[in-house]
């Protein structure tokens, strides 16, 4: 037998280590279950409405950061990078299409009743296609442009030298974006069928709840683009090569594949998600500025972790995981509202000790040694 | 295929106009006429135009640099002399072409400044050198005019003449200062080492009592970037574990020494020295409850579980909950210094002194560790866990306490940054502080000490004296960080032990951009 | 081949645009162009009833030497010493503000303003005033290093600024300890001034008078007895709150929820659920404009919609009135009382615009606030400044400083200002408006 570090300290270590992760899991579970019955038990302060509207929320929120999660995966699942610039990515997406609906309030298409008739609302799906073709397209290129210039050269790289490229590439888009349209908080201007806070009325307890058009469009559209997305890597010749050469760079190149213009790919995909991630963002949210991708780029991180990094219905489910628990869980808890990305990170380090691999299991690249 | 290089030269064209495009987008094409006035010595008021001359400067230094690049090294002369000059026509006719829209946007009056801010009416007249629809011909003369000299010079400088008097020069100098060692007094030659040393430390003792005190300023945070940076590369280095977090625990130690002693909101007043043992202590003591669940977690996993953590402690200093224990988010104000013997810390020179010591001493700290049998675990838990597990190194109990470590480094420099800044909030901690350790670290050079302190001065002491460009920092700062991993990614200044261990022990440290995917 | 054909297309373009073009105007001969600002839309053939920027016309009056004695006995006698500043030189008034991040708006705003500023002051006996605007983040270190930085540049002599209370709080020490006077447009947290500085001066009222205004508004002017608080987890929009809370408390009202948010989210539906169950008249928000846009216009569709929205001077401006639209209808505002409508602020807002392509009070509401601060400092070191027979210029710190904390009866264009001992220029209670038919209208 080989020597073993039979130290005191690593013995006392190993102790406290065989009983840490049932103490700590249990102290949670109990934290948890007593804020629960406090709230819902003893104070029962919110109706159903309310529970009803933040479940709506929640689902809501949590189908935008599905979105961005999708892409994020995709590229770490390929190429164990962590794109930082993916927020970024984004970013550009939402100004593109900001760009697309400015032209459209803008062209008059008189008609008979209605002499101010701008093309937005003519032809509001048109009008709304064209701008998140836009958004994909301009996202795509991004992508497209970053993995050629900052990713590709470092491919053999040890890994955290893409990653500083990959923070210095955030950083120099975001501030391009300041410098070329100002640090000016801009907002989208729906078409007027699609218009923000419209949406279904539910009667709930005498109250009315609404259930947003705009929501209810992000989440079918994350909805969408998953399964897309799926579809795209388990059945198509791009995504079998996608998947080889996540499996093995050299062998793939020796069966045939162009190594290089997969990856690119990758990205363009990654690219294009993340402008309809930013183009969705516009319509749903309104507002948007040169910073808009950052944190939501990093609670995709979290998302797409949460579900097992690399799994892309994995980041969904890690999306709306992450979107329910920030909008639920501070009123559920009797937490203080400013507190809900601390029970989200939480949440996250409890389900890492338990599973390191994320909620559906990992989906990666081998880790070549 | 001799297309190839021409095509390479319109590329290369294409590139540069994008850029100059990019520079007027941003209104970057003034800032920079600005500093090419400036070297001039031409002065230029904040706000106004320089001379429109300098902006000629300007459009003729990118054309001559794409003629530069666009020149190859091998080939015909013709061809290469060509290339520059057919790089800078592409650049000068997509310049041009840009040109068409600003003409069209100055002539019709339109305003798009509400899209793109940089675009006023001054701002456009002066790229096209207020020469308006001449300018567009005009860019296209320069552009195409300036590649030309441009491969033209590169082509000169590359020639055999020229190429084989610069080694003569550079072995003539070689051999000087070979002579200059070798005729040296063999004492001086022997501890010329320690003598350098001496050198620096009289250097250092004195400089701070003469340079004023934004430079102390200034090259205190350096220090202290230093301490931090030597920390973190103790975790991110040493052991190879990937943390994103590292501003909590800066803000465990800030915060220790600012409760211990600002008058609000607890008033306890413990003393400066009490507090940085606290500090450290509690530094320590974070990162063992954060690091012992997680010590199981691959790699990418603790960035983002150490990045959540970090935003915790932010979140949680700032919040209404913890208001009254933490200040909130104003902060701790008035934090009372050091007192040595009696006589409080109230001069920056005192300060710098203070952070030279502990520079020293987490220099020795780090040397000592990297040698130490700990160190050999680290080294052996980074290059291959399996084997190292083989060999009986308990993973976790060596991973724990490079985070400790890195933990306690991080808490004295929060401590000594509350007291010299008499103030800490929770804004002082965010996430970029942590992106800015990480970039200097690897910037400047991972496991090299030398490399973390140029590292420290690029990143925290250059900005500070190089404000002139302060709207364009930032993206400087992206691009530059881009720049640096393609190009250097060993660091500024790359540790030299590697090739030492692997039995190459030639002194001129020419550093290997890649070895294989090892160290990570 | 397809390359000859791109080439001659272009050159093709290039000369028949060449050629079609308008016959140019004269270029125009900018008179002084070394620091004259182009007048836009004079030239052209633009719209003929365009207001114009009426630029200020320098007239350089001839400045007395003083005596080589006099000049040292009064830089003897300052506490702070004299700055000196040689012939060639520029007099720098600093500032210190966030230029790059989430609140750059703010920073940027203020430079423009201070520019436009230095340009209407003219130099003084042939010295030119420079505006000097250092990046400090909006935070504490940034506000440190700042400080170092302009404290160790002798020809500054006064800071228009530092915006941020943040900064402001790590800076007062360092400037203290130089002499260099401090004139914050917008500053607003109330210890600043009870620190003991002699330089720190700001303009515009504290928190302290706002919050018990607004709540006294709200529990008597409108008379709600039922109000939720809100505010963005920073020192401004906390300190806020907080005074509003113990405020309307103390009038006898309930404040059923008092929570933050967090900034830059674009979802805060959460909250405001929560809140809508316990049915408020009124939500009271401390914090700026982005956040109070995207509360306003989620309260309507959670069960909000009659509750008022109640913002301060951080919510005001066009910014939130274009990033609400209709779902800013009867919300409440602050401002640093109204600007009276002169000339002089006129013509501002006029060249603000053809400077910037923007108008003033958009990208932050202190514009006019940090005109009239770099104005006062400029005005007050011509005061003070005495021209040596050596041709170098000196200025008192210390008279400086006092001149400053000392100031009566200033005539800016936001109005009058007078500053008390401890440094507080404007006593006077904020003013409220209502956002009513796409305007603001003054509340009473």
């Amino acid at each position: 037998m080989l020597p073993n570090d039979k130290t005191k300290s690593s013995l006392i270590l190993r102790n406290i280590l065989k009983y840490i992760r049932p103490i700590f899991g249990i102290l949670v579970a109990v934290y948890i279950i007593w804020r629960l019955y406090l709230v819902f038990i003893v104070q029962n302060l919110y109706g159903p409405e309310t529970w009803t509207r933040l479940l709506i929320s929640g689902l809501i929120i949590g189908g935008v950061y599905s979105l961005i999660a999708i892409g994020y995966t995709l590229v770490y699942g390929i190429l164990l990078m962590i794109n930082f610039a993916h927020g970024e990515v984004m970013m550009t997406g939402a100004f593109a299409g900001y760009f697309v609906f400015e032209a459209a309030k803008s062209i008059n298409v008189p008609s008979v009743g209605n002499p101010d008739l701008v093309f937005a609302n003519a032809y509001p799906v048109l009008s709304i296609l064209i701008a998140f073709i836009a958004g994909m397209a301009v996202s795509a290129a991004i992508g497209y442009f970053l993995e050629k210039i900052a990713y590709r050269p470092l491919r053999k790289a040890p890994r955290l030298i893409p990653l500083i490229s990959a923070i210095g590439a955030s950083i120099f888009l975001q501030n391009a974006a300041l410098l070329l349209f100002s640090p000016q908080t801009r907002n989208y201007t729906n078409p007027e069928i699609l218009s923000r806070g419209n949406g279904w009325k539910i009667l709930i307890n005498g109250s009315n709840v609404t259930l947003p058009y705009t929501g209810v469009f992000t989440f079918i559209l994350s909805i969408l683009l998953m399964v897309a997305l799926l579809f795209l890597v388990k059945k198509t010749r791009l995504g079998k090569a996608m998947r080889a050469v996540a499996m093995d760079k050299d062998t793939a190149a020796l069966m045939g594949i162009d190594v290089n213009q997969t990856i690119s790919n990758t990205f363009i995909i990654s690219g294009a998600l993340a402008g309809a991630a930013g183009v969705m963002w516009g319509l749903h949210n309104g507002m948007f500025h040169y910073f808009v991708g950052f944190i939501p780029g990093i609670k995709a991180f979290t998302a797409a972790v949460l579900g097992g990094i690399g799994n892309i219905p994995g980041a969904m489910l890690g999306g709306m995981l992450l979107g329910l628990v920030e909008s639920i869980g501070p009123t559920a808890l009797d937490i203080s509202y400013q507190l809900k990305d601390v029970i989200s990170f939480v949440i996250l380090i409890v389900i890492l000790v338990f599973k390191p691999s994320g909620i559906l299991g990992e989906v990666l690249a081998e880790e070549k040694i | 295929m001799n297309n190839h290089p021409i095509r390479e030269s319109f590329q290369k064209g294409l590139v540069f106009a994008i850029i100059v495009v990019f520079m007027m987008m941003t209104g970057f094409h003034l800032i920079a006429a600005t500093l090419a006035s400036k070297a001039f010595g031409v002065y230029v008021l904040r706000g106004s135009i320089p001379d429109v001359r300098f902006m000629g400067y300007i459009h003729m230094l990118f054309g001559f640099w794409a003629g530069w690049s666009a020149s190859g090294r091998t080939g015909k002369t013709s061809t290469r002399i060509f290339q520059g000059f057919a790089a800078g026509f592409t650049t000068g006719a997509f310049v041009a072409l840009f040109d068409l829209l600003l003409t069209f946007l100055i002539l019709s009056g339109t305003d798009i400044r509400e899209y793109l801010s940089a675009l006023s009416i001054e701002s456009m007249d002066y790229f096209l050198l207020n020469l308006r629809q001449m300018g567009i011909l005009a860019h296209l003369g320069i552009y195409t005019a300036t590649g030309l000299i441009g491969s033209a010079l590169a082509v000169f400088l590359r020639s055999e003449p020229v190429q084989h008097g610069w080694q003569n020069l550079k072995s003539s100098i070689t051999n000087f200062t070979t002579r200059i060692n070798e005729t040296l007094p063999l004492l001086v030659r022997k501890f010329g080492k320690y003598l350098t040393y001496l050198v620096l430390l009289a250097v250092l003792v004195i400089l701070p009592t003469k340079w004023g005190s934004y430079m102390n300023f200034v090259i205190g945070l350096v220090g202290l970037y230093v301490i931090a940076g030597i920390g973190l590369n103790i975790v991110v280095g040493l052991s190879g574990q990937l943390v994103l977090g590292y501003a909590a625990f800066f803000a465990m130690g800030a915060y220790s020494v600012g409760l211990l002693n600002a008058p609000e909101p607890h008033n306890l007043m413990w003393g400066f020295w009490p507090s940085i043992v606290v500090a450290i202590l509690m530094a320590i003591a974070a990162a063992f409850v954060l690091g012992l669940p997680l010590m199981r977690l691959r790699g990418d996993y603790l960035a983002i579980v150490t990045l959540g953590f970090g935003e915790i402690i932010r979140i949680l200093l700032k919040s209404d909950t913890l208001t009254n224990f933490t200040g909130g988010p104003r902060g701790l104000n008035d934090i009372h210094g050091p007192t040595l013997f009696g006589k409080p810390f109230t001069s920056d020179v005192d300060y710098v002194y203070l952070i030279f010591a502990f520079v020293a001493l987490s220099i020795f700290i780090y040397n000592r560790l990297q040698d130490s049998r700990t160190g050999r675990a680290w080294l052996a838990i980074k290059e291959d866990p399996i084997a190292a597990q083989a060999t009986g190194i308990n993973l976790q109990k060596y991973k724990l306490l490079a985070l400790i470590i890195g933990a306690a480094f991080a808490g004295l420099v929060g401590g000594i940054m509350a007291a010299r800044n008499q103030f800490t909030g929770p804004n002082d901690h965010s996430m970029m502080v942590s992106m800015n350790v990480l970039s200097l670290v690897i910037v400047g050079g991972v496991n090299s000490i030398p490399g973390i302190i140029l590292g420290a001065f690029a990143l925290k002491g250059l900005p500070e004296i190089l404000r002139e460009v302060e709207n364009y920092r930032q993206l400087a700062f992206g691009a530059l960080l881009i720049t640096m991993m393609l190009m250097r990614p060993d660091g500024l200044w790359p540790s030299s032990r590697p090739k030492m261990e692997k039995g190459d022990y030639s002194q001129n440290g020419e550093n290997i951009t890649n070895d294989g995917g090892k160290n990570a | 081949m397809k390359k000859h054909y791109l080439l001659s297309f272009v050159i093709l373009f290039a000369v028949v645009l060449a050629s079609c073009a308008p016959a140019a105007a004269p270029a125009e001969e900018a008179p002084a162009a070394e620091e004259a600002v182009v007048e836009e839309a004079v030239v052209e053939e633009a719209v003929v009833e365009a207001p114009v920027c009426v630029e200020t016309v320098c007239e350089d009056a001839d400045v007395a030497a003083v005596s080589a004695a006099d000049v040292d006995a009064a830089c003897a006698a300052d506490a702070y010493g004299c700055a000196v500043i040689d012939a060639g030189q520029t007099v720098k008034i600093g500032m210190s503000s966030p230029m790059t991040g989430g609140y750059a708006d703010f920073g940027i705003d203020a430079e423009n303003s201070g520019l436009i500023a230095v340009k209407d002051a003219c130099g003084y006996a042939g010295f030119s005033f420079e505006l000097v605007a250092e990046d400090d983040e909006g935070g504490a270190e940034g506000g440190a290093a700042v400080a170092n930085k302009m404290v160790a540049d002798p020809t500054v002599v006064g800071i228009a600024g530092p915006l941020f209370s943040g900064a402001s709080a790590a800076g007062i020490p360092i400037y203290d300890a130089a002499g260099v006077p401090l004139l914050s447009p917008s500053a607003t947290n109330p210890p600043l001034t009870a620190m003991g500085s002699a330089v720190f001066n700001r303009v515009p009222f504290t928190d302290d008078a706002q919050g018990a205004a607004a709540a006294d508004y709200m529990f008597n002017t409108l008379g709600f007895t039922k109000i939720a608080v809100l505010h963005d987890g920073e020192t401004y929009g906390k300190g806020l709150a907080t005074i509003v809370k113990s405020e309307f408390e103390g009038f006898g009202g309930e404040v059923v929820v008092f929570e933050g948010i967090t900034v830059g989210e674009a979802d805060y539906t959460p909250i405001l659920t929560t809140i809508s169950a316990s049915a408020p008249e009124a939500i009271y928000f401390g914090g700026y404009s982005a956040e109070g846009a995207v509360l306003s216009n989620q309260m309507k569709s959670l069960g909000l919609e009659d509750a008022v929205f109640f913002g301060c001077d951080g919510t005001f401006g066009a910014d939130y009135l274009s990033l609400t639209g209709e779902n800013g209808e009867g919300s409440y505002h602050a401002t640093p009382k109204e600007p009276p409508a002169t000339d002089t602020k006129a013509n501002f807002d006029v060249c603000y615009e053809s400077a910037y392509g923007i108008g003033p009070v958009v990208l932050s509401p202190f514009s006019y606030n940090s005109y009239d601060c770099t104005s006062a400092l400029i005005a007050a070191a011509k005061d003070a400044s005495m021209l040596g027979e050596d041709g170098k210029l000196y200025i008192p710190r210390g008279t400086m400083v006092d001149a400053i904390r000392g100031l009566t009866d200033y005539t800016g264009i936001s109005g009058t200002y007078s500053c008390n001992e401890i440094g507080e220029c404007n006593v006077e209670g904020p003013q409220f408006w209502t956002l009513t038919g796409g305007e603001y209208v003054k509340a009473d």
